[in-house]
């Protein structure tokens, strides 16, 4: 159904993605994984003609999706041969309501404005939105929007599905769902190439793993989950360790779990009270006391919608709510796009130290290094990738010398070495100043954080040590986290977990 | 709710007369409406004095600089500073600028917060206005708010980070908002990308036509759309006829009470 002949991209400075020999049949569905900046995203752009129709550059080799080349089908033709899902659903969406937006690329396809409604209905069903078609795609959960741009995609009949990272910006909840939607597409047949670097999600469903690096496919399909280990890629836990052990003995339980050791807390940085917030959907915020000690790492943890977000903002200062009394408290958004304004990352970085009245070299120096955005220095923020863009952000506003440094989802969007690497600058700079960040990757949470407080429906319904806090808020654990617990290991990767497992 | 055509068919009077009169009470009839039903309405919420704010700047500026770069005549002094004069003409010419701007930005505010993106999409398209453009507006109107949120969100973080922006010297102040636009424009950029790249996939096509529910307007809507046509229809009559009469084109001594309704009011 996608096929790809030694083809490849070639962009105006030299460098190119490609040659590269692929196929996706009918039914299939096929992960491409591979470090940031291999160029996966290039060659599903090419996969889907967006590339030649648009892309500075020249394309090479051939391309087919359904034995035609995709850049030489017209509007309608191309809306009943294939596709396209990126990232962020918030994007992708018109704004014109759950019915219109699926409706859209029916009215493309020329399809009779009597079947437009049955085959909306048909659409969303597929992906299990049934009965949300008066609904408000404002209102939906991220896992909902980006299903909601899975049926827009495929409404007209399309038997070819691309997928960029669908599940980047999705707490696990959500990437489950679209997990699940994306393979039961490929059991009716839909022929699915999706690009992906949280493999933990699509490990089991997938049908084959392929696997790029430079530019070039080094694995189709790959069977070797050692060959992921120099491109810091990680596969699912249990897998690693299973391939590492031999399988089995790493899931049963040891004799005598050891002690959990005790949170120790410094005095308050943030210290909030009586917080009673009603939003315009009548959602609320109620918490009666959250109190943030000097030197604490705490994880917010919650589905979507329980409130980690809007108390980040209590806390951060930027929504006034009940009382609070705080030291200096920087924050960096969801977004790391919404806290980059300097032409450069090193006066993004020079920006507080500077505005304090400091000399910011040292500072900018320090922080730099911390994020490893050290050789970023003299480039402009906003022409950074994503992850890069985060680091920055986050870097800039440790550098400010903050109390309290408020991470809104600080993972997403990165792999699990990526996220070490800045939690470990992070916990290198910070000394006693307290981090409070939310967070949907528990195996991030149990390794990093000294406190845990989970969310439901607007209230903290447990508070304290991760190890306490974690089995008992509700959430899914991951493979590894659920095994260190058991195991009372600290959470460390997988290969030290494997390393003391043998030792035993 | 009211249909979506009748919305767009008032947007369009109220611009229409916004450029055909002239007399200062009616342009201020007419920035008046829909300034006050833009203010009442709940979704402006936390805006309101912003807006009076907004709108009290520029009829003083305009007026402000009209009054005292006016060229024409006849001019009378309003005051006068020395070298300096401001003109009586030149202030009522600049207030008169700013009410047509109050009127129309007001009309078209108060259709972008009022009526829902999916309603804007199908009266647009019952009104047979190109695909293309629909598209464009609607999507314009669902993401000025956004970036609206996210300047506020820029200007929020930038605060956190060092001193309040009124603290400095106004130049570096300018320098400091025109910053802002950088990461603005960046993240539009890429937001336009993903939603172009998104359209295109799903068989956008700018010159092909769409298809969408019927709508139905009830006799009430009819009623008050054919009145607000006819009365805009008639403003411009009677202004084109007035035109010709000063204009030594056509003058007929039966309409001696229309130049003056229209020398008066209009």
């Amino acid at each position: 159904m996608i096929q790809l002949r030694a083809a490849g991209w070639r962009y105006p400075g030299g460098s190119r993605v490609g040659p590269v020999d692929l196929e996706v049949r009918a039914g299939e569905l096929v992960v491409l994984t591979g470090p940031t900046g291999c160029g996966k995203s290039t060659l599903l752009r090419l996969a889907a003609g967006l590339l030649q129709r648009h892309g500075a550059g020249v394309a090479e080799g051939e391309v087919r999706v359904g034995g035609r080349d995709p850049a030489g089908l017209v509007a309608a033709e191309r809306v009943r041969a294939l596709g396209f899902v990126a990232q962020d659903p918030e994007d992708q969406l018109v704004g014109t309501g759950v019915t219109a937006e699926v409706a859209f690329a029916l009215h493309a396809a020329g399809t009779p404005t009597e079947e437009v409604g049955p085959r909306v209905e048909a659409a969303l069903a597929r992906v299990g939105l049934a009965g949300h078609g008066g609904g408000d795609p404002a209102q939906f959960s991220g896992g909902m929007r980006q299903r909601l741009v899975i049926a827009a995609a495929l409404a007209a009949g399309a038997r070819a599905l691309l997928l960029d990272e669908p599940l980047a910006q999705l707490d696990p909840q959500g990437a489950a769902e679209v997990v699940r939607v994306v393979r039961g597409l490929a059991a009716e047949g839909v022929a699915v190439l999706m690009v992906e670097h949280r493999l933990e999600h699509v490990w089991d469903h997938a049908h084959r793993l392929v696997l790029m690096d430079e530019g070039r496919v080094v694995a189709d399909p790959l069977l070797d989950i050692a060959a992921l280990r120099p491109l810091r890629l990680r596969p699912p836990a249990r897998v690693d360790l299973d391939a590492r052990l031999g399988g089995g003995p790493w899931r049963r339980r040891p004799e005598a779990p050891r002690p959990v050791p005790p949170v120790a807390a410094g005095a308050a940085v943030l210290d909030l009270a009586e917080v009673d917030l009603v939003r315009r959907d009548d959602w609320r915020l109620r918490v009666a006391a959250f109190r943030v000690g000097r030197g604490e790492r705490v994880a917010l943890v919650g589905a979507n919608g329980s409130g980690k977000s809007t108390l980040l903002q209590v806390a951060a200062g930027q929504l006034p709510a009940g009382r609070r009394r705080a030291g200096r408290v920087v924050d960096v958004p969801q977004d790391p796009d919404l806290a980059l304004f300097c032409p450069t990352v090193r006066e993004e970085l020079a920006y507080g130290p500077r505005e304090a009245g400091q000399d910011p070299d040292p500072m900018v120096r320090r922080w730099a290094r911390a994020l490893a955005v050290d050789e970023l220095l003299d480039r402009p923020p906003q022409a950074l990738s994503r992850g890069q863009r985060l680091r920055v952000a986050v870097a800039a506003a440790g550098a400010c010398g903050p109390h309290l440094l408020v991470l809104d989802e600080p993972t997403s969007g990165q792999d699990l070495g990526q996220v070490d690497r800045m939690f470990a600058g992070l916990e290198a700079e910070l000394g006693d100043a307290a981090l409070l960040y939310a967070c949907h990757d528990l195996d991030v949470v149990l390794r990093h954080a000294t406190r845990v407080v989970a969310l439901a429906d607007g209230r903290i319904v447990a508070d304290g040590p991760p190890r306490d806090v974690l089995p008992r808020a509700g959430l899914p654990l991951p493979d590894l986290a659920r095994l260190c617990l058991e195991l009372d290991l600290p959470h460390a990767p997988t290969e030290a977990v494997a390393a003391w497992l043998e030792r035993r | 709710m009211t249909d979506p055509r009748l919305r767009v068919w008032l947007l369009v009077c109220v611009c229409t007369l916004a450029l055909v009169v002239e007399s200062l009470p009616a342009l201020g009839a007419l920035a008046v409406l829909p300034a006050v039903a833009l203010l009442l309405h709940p979704q402006v919420g936390g805006w309101r004095l912003r807006i009076l704010g907004l709108y009290a700047l520029f009829a003083w500026s305009t007026a402000f600089s009209q009054a005292l770069f006016y060229a024409e005549f006849p001019r009378t002094p309003l005051l006068r500073l020395g070298p300096v004069v401001f003109w009586r003409e030149g202030a009522l010419y600049g207030l008169a600028q700013s009410l047509r701007f109050m009127a129309t930005l007001s009309a078209g505010v108060l259709l972008a917060v009022s009526t829902p993106v999916d309603r804007l999409t199908a009266g647009l398209v019952a009104l047979r206005v190109p695909y293309g453009l629909v598209l464009m507006a609607t999507a314009a109107v669902r993401f000025v708010p956004v970036v609206g949120r996210e300047w506020l969100s820029i200007r929020a973080a930038r605060a956190r980070r060092g001193r309040p922006a009124w603290r400095r010297p106004p130049w570096a102040l300018l320098r400091l908002e025109l910053s802002l636009l950088l990461p603005l424009v960046a993240r539009s950029l890429r937001r336009a990308r993903a939603l172009a790249e998104s359209l295109e996939t799903r068989g956008f096509d700018p010159l092909g036509g769409v298809t969408g529910p019927p709508l139905r307007a009830t006799a009430a809507e009819l009623v008050v759309g054919g009145a607000t046509g006819l009365l805009t229809g008639g403003a411009i009559a009677a202004r084109g006829l007035f035109w010709a009469y000063a204009a030594e084109l056509w003058y007929h001594p039966g309409l001696r009470p229309l130049y003056a309704f229209v020398r008066g009011w209009l």
